[in-house]
């Protein structure tokens, strides 16, 4: 299945903007995040299509998954 | 402070902290070791300061009987990291009620001049009536114990706020400083001044490099007062590190809490700037006046586009091992760093930039660098601005003042350092004044009479409920774009319970780095009480004070005239719903009504009597 990769901020720093990438089936957030390494106390939203998610969610052929740090106030 | 208990729940009175009274128009000061009542006096900040203000009614900030309060946190000046915190309290000139009434508020700092004050032995500074004559406070460390003195300051007249501080600093070695600037000197026309807090990069670089204290016009206040700056001047008193507060200050600086704030180059997300890129995926960056339009003008300000032209430095407070400061220098041509130019916080950045219609990161240094040296409150400044732009945009046949509009950036100029000067009271009497004066508030980005910081109100309807201004005193600035929240239940659980613990910070002492997401109601707070002053305070009893000292500061509103109609977000947010937002409408009239009921349905109980240990038949006087 194909899945759109957002990333966000920080994220993006030696790894990409965007890509469209090519999965077998059953494939979860939490892989995405262990594939690009992501650092997981830096992992603020998951959205997928746009909702808000967690990282057990699974993904769908057509997804898109924007993975975006915290934030904080200042 | 003297603590002679290890239970100051039950026994507070057996911890006592050192006051100072100070009586500005006769010189005359009373020092004293004052039981504590509670653990909000024991823990300090605006814990104690509401306290004391709760026994005055006050009906004009600028008045005698308005007290200046100037204290720390129990863990100011404590080897617990981030523990440099001074905070500001006073009726504010800024906030009122549409009685007229002005709102109880505080603000707060980092910079070195908190942990400075309490190494002289002083807890807490209370300076009554007015100077006839401006004046500096010297507070110093004496073999007898603190001593605060009043020095003439007709010197310091019309100095920017780090100017004040480096002509002190060539009399006071030692010190650290808190100063006014022109803008606080001017109080009947700026009622947003900013108190400034000196740095130790400042005062070793020479580089305008404070930290602020910035809501509420405690600067104003200041300035009313005839105070143009406050010295600390003690030996430092930093205990050896312990193996307990060692282990939380690794946590803080690697756990879970400050990690992300981190640079970019330690792993981290870059500090507050980063809330540029997050904010940007939901177009919800305020865009002229919190008019998001759905396209990309706000990435012209991520960091990605500024570090092409500037070099960003990452720098700390003392001894923070955070390291969430991005300053901002020129970049020479062969790559090496020029001149400091600015501080990137996530709020001024926005306020004095994207939301006024500037993309360009030098003007929006250029602005930012005004606004802290005339000693102004950036959020409420920025605020006041974008009103007046888009009042402008929608009057260009009549407009207001110079005519400025949107990213006019010489104009936004003249207007930032007339207001500096008290030359342009529209604009320094903040955004509800001149939108009354105007007659068309409904697009004046402000709650109860202060400005809101960099965060669509859209996104966060608990703004109603924040008692010193914004996400700094109600942290539900996230629970829609972080948390994806928008369900009534979650909205009021966060309100009356978990996110009003954000304030916790604005009494120990600590900054809200220390651990943004859990509060000081952590096993983290309870070993750094523990190893730093022996005494036993559980997680329970941290909650259970910093309910109490929220809750009185929403009856302190009630008190001061505001009604319930006033709490809630500015008009425009509500009438006409900005589709450009990619999150749920949590703000629909509807909502808003039902969020209202169950709010006050839990907080009511618990405000009725609560003020009346306080109550004396003390009459403000007019000034």
């Amino acid at each position: 299945m194909k899945v759109t990769i957002k990333l966000i901020g920080p994220f993006r720093i030696g790894r990409f903007k965007e890509e469209v990438r090519e999965y077998p089936s059953a494939l979860s957030v939490r892989d995405l995040i262990e594939e690009f390494r992501i650092p997981v106390n830096l992992l603020g939203i998951v959205l997928i299509n746009g909702i808000h998610a967690r990282v057990d969610d699974q993904l769908n052929d057509g997804d898109t998954v924007i993975l975006l740090p915290f934030i904080d106030g200042g | 402070m003297k603590i002679l208990t290890s239970n100051p729940v039950s026994d507070p009175a057996s911890v006592m902290y050192r006051r100072c009274t100070v009586d500005l128009k006769s010189g005359k000061m009373r020092l004293e070791d004052v039981p504590c009542r509670n653990l909000e006096d024991v823990l300090g900040g605006f814990g104690r300061s509401f306290q004391v203000l709760a026994e005055r009614k006050i009906s004009h900030a600028y008045c005698d009987e308005n007290p200046l309060i100037v204290n720390t946190g129990l863990l100011t000046g404590s080897s617990a990291m981030t523990g440099m915190r001074t905070y500001f309290s006073g009726y504010s000139p800024l906030k009122e009620s549409k009685k007229g009434l002005p709102a109880a508020i505080w603000s707060t700092g980092s910079g070195n001049f908190g942990a400075k004050f309490k190494w002289t032995g002083l807890d807490e500074l209370i300076f009554e009536n007015r100077s006839e004559k401006p004046v500096y406070v010297l507070i110093r460390e004496t073999p007898d114990g603190p001593k605060v003195e009043l020095k003439p300051a007709e010197q310091l007249l019309g100095l920017s706020t780090h100017e004040k501080m480096m002509l002190l600093q060539k009399e006071y070695n030692g010190a650290h400083f808190a100063t006014i600037g022109p803008a606080g000197e001017q109080w009947e026309n700026v009622y947003m001044g900013a108190v400034a807090l000196s740095t130790d990069n400042q005062l070793k670089s020479g580089e305008d490099k404070m930290r602020f204290a910035g809501r509420g016009g405690m600067g104003s206040l200041m300035g009313y007062k005839n105070i143009l700056a406050l010295v600390a001047q003690s030996s430092d008193k930093i205990k050896p590190l312990t193996p307990e507060v060692q282990k939380v200050n690794i946590n803080v600086v690697k756990g879970g809490g400050s990690g992300r704030l981190q640079p970019i180059s330690r792993g981290g997300g870059g500090g507050t700037w980063a809330a540029y890129d997050v904010l940007q995926v939901f177009h919800a960056v305020p865009v002229n006046n919190f008019r998001p339009q759905g396209n990309d003008l706000p990435e012209k300000l991520f960091r990605e586009n500024v570090e092409k032209e500037y070099l960003i430095k990452s720098q700390a407070c003392y001894r923070c091992g955070i390291t969430c400061h991005n300053n901002i220098h020129e970049k020479l041509e062969d790559g090496t760093s020029g001149a400091f130019l600015a501080k990137f916080d996530y709020e001024p950045l926005n306020l004095l930039g994207t939301n006024i219609g500037i993309h360009d990161a030098g003007q929006a240094a250029r602005l930012i660098h005004l606004c802290d040296n005339y000693g102004m409150d950036s959020i409420s400044l920025g605020v006041t601005i974008s009103y007046l732009l888009s009042y402008n945009e929608r009057h260009p046949e009549n407009p207001l003042l110079n005519g400025a509009h949107f990213g006019d950036f010489e104009k936004i100029t003249e207007l930032v350092k007339q207001a500096g000067l008290g030359n342009l009271p529209d604009i320094g009497r903040g955004s509800k004044r001149l939108s009354e004066n105007c007659g068309e508030t409904s697009y004046a980005y402000h709650v109860k009479g202060l400005e809101l910081p960099a965060y669509q109100p859209e996104t966060n309807p608990g703004y109603a409920w924040a008692i010193a201004g914004g996400h700094m005193s109600m942290g539900t600035y996230g629970l829609l774009t972080r948390e994806g929240k928008s369900d009534i239940d979650s909205w009021v659980e966060g309100i009356t319970r978990t996110k009003l613990q954000i304030v916790g910070f604005d009494m120990i002492g600590l900054c809200k780095f220390f651990d943004i997401t859990k509060g000081i109601c952590t096993q983290m707070v309870v070993d750094c009480l523990r190893s730093e002053f022996n005494i036993d305070v559980t997680i329970e009893d941290l909650a259970a004070s910093v309910r109490r000292a929220f809750l009185l500061g929403l009856a302190l509103e009630f008190r001061q005239g505001y009604e319930k109609s006033e709490f809630t977000l500015p008009a425009e947010v509500r009438e006409h719903p900005n589709l450009n937002i990619k999150l749920p409408n949590i703000t629909s009239p509807e909502f808003i009504s039902e969020l209202q009921k169950k709010v006050w349905e839990i907080f009511d109980p618990e405000l009725e009597g609560l003020l009346s240990k306080y109550e004396q038949p003390t009459v403000a006087r007019e000034p």
